[in-house]
């Protein structure tokens, strides 16, 4: 517990690497992908997958969109209540952790203290349960299990704290010629 | 689709040639009834809209569809054979009924043509669909296909690990505002990529 008190004290925001692995429900990986996680108070973020193919999430507090460059479209949706999806997000403000999710301490393994996260509101979370591993750095992985047995391990690495954030990192213009679709 | 390669209508002959093939091509692909694709979806009409990685496996008629969002891929599927569907991790919990469609229409709104899709992906006229119309590029591969009210658009094909017998790695499909745009990553199974 002190682990994410110490990680989360004075967190305004954060910009590192990530590299993610999904496993089916019988444990079978079945996606890799990497590239660059920044989050900023109160409720911004930006995903930056890299590889295998791109794709950009950008939530600028207000609407969170998603640009498929390959599909040549963006969705673009209010944000809201998904925050809880993502357990990373509410990092940036600890009082809304407490909030949204039960976090007991979950012992020891693979070099990490870990904790585990259940949603208070179990129906809406849509995942099933979430584990913040902390290291010398800080949070180094987060584990999200769904609703279907489908796990999602993501590493991250390079932490910045409270970097200097360009005016744009948690902006999206959406560019020519892509359709946009989605409320909000 | 980005890559599409110009359609100018074939001369006659070639026409009949790229008709006949691809009804040999249908044939072979008949003989690959169990097939998996793993690759990016997109979905809208017009004003709701939606994308994730799709996961689809297909036994003959049996079919598993899985569908995750972006980042903590949460997940939902629908699974089921020609008679039967199972839907789970949307909220409201799991449904179940006889015709997939059906299921999704109740549940997302959306109006996904889950049979007829299992044959157009591959790029073949659904067997039990109504009355097709196709067309060619000019290098005689299949660019177009109308069926059941919806307009399938193919390109980026691939050989596949049957000799002879191509895969398209770009699929979409449209009836009024409803859009299905698919890049597949991977084909596998006895029908699919080496």
């Amino acid at each position: 517990r002190d682990d994410l008190s110490a990680f989360t004290k004075g967190l305004k925001g954060l910009d590192g690497q990530f590299s993610q692995q999904v496993y089916d429900a019988n444990g079978k990986l079945k996606e890799t992908s990497s590239g660059r996680v920044a989050l900023a108070a109160p409720r911004l973020f930006r995903w930056e997958y890299a590889k295998p193919y791109e794709q950009l999430i950008v939530a600028d507090g207000k609407r969170v969109w998603v640009y498929d460059p390959d599909l040549e479209q963006v969705t673009r949706r209010p944000q809201g209540a998904e925050e809880q999806n993502s357990p990373l997000a509410a990092l940036i403000d600890p009082s809304r952790l407490d909030r949204d999710y039960l976090i007991t301490e979950d012992g020891s393994a693979d070099g990490l203290e870990w904790l585990a996260l259940k949603p208070r509101k179990g129906d809406e979370a849509g995942f099933q349960s979430a584990r913040l591993g902390f290291g010398q750095q800080g949070l180094a992985t987060m584990q999200v299990v769904d609703a279907l047995g489908q796990k999602t391990r993501i590493t991250f690495t390079g932490w910045q704290r409270n970097p200097a954030f360009s005016a744009t990192t948690f902006k999206f213009t959406p560019p020519k010629g892509v359709d946009v679709v989605g409320e909000g | 689709c980005a890559t599409t390669v110009p359609r100018a209508p074939l001369p006659p002959a070639e026409r009949e040639a790229a008709v006949a093939r691809q009804a040999s091509r249908e044939e072979a692909l008949a003989q690959q009834p169990d097939w998996n694709l793993q690759g990016r979806v997109a979905l809208s009409n017009g004003q709701r809209g939606g994308s994730g990685r799709i996961d689809w496996r297909q036994d003959g008629a049996a079919f598993q569809v899985a569908l995750s969002a972006p980042i903590t891929r949460q997940s939902w599927r629908i699974e089921g054979d020609a008679g039967s569907a199972r839907l789970q991790g949307l909220d409201g919990g799991p449904r179940s009924g006889p015709d997939a469609a059906r299921l999704l229409r109740e549940a997302t709104g959306w109006d996904i043509p889950v049979q007829a899709l299992a044959s157009w992906v591959r790029g073949a006229r659904a067997a039990r669909g109504g009355p097709a119309q196709l067309q060619f590029s000019a290098d005689g591969r299949l660019a177009g296909l109308q069926q059941d009210g919806w307009t399938l658009d193919y390109g980026d094909w691939r050989p596949s690990a049957v000799p002879g017998l191509e895969l398209p790695m770009r699929i979409s499909a449209q009836r009024d505002s409803a859009r299905v745009r698919l890049v597949v990553d991977e084909w596998s199974g006895d029908g699919a990529s080496p």
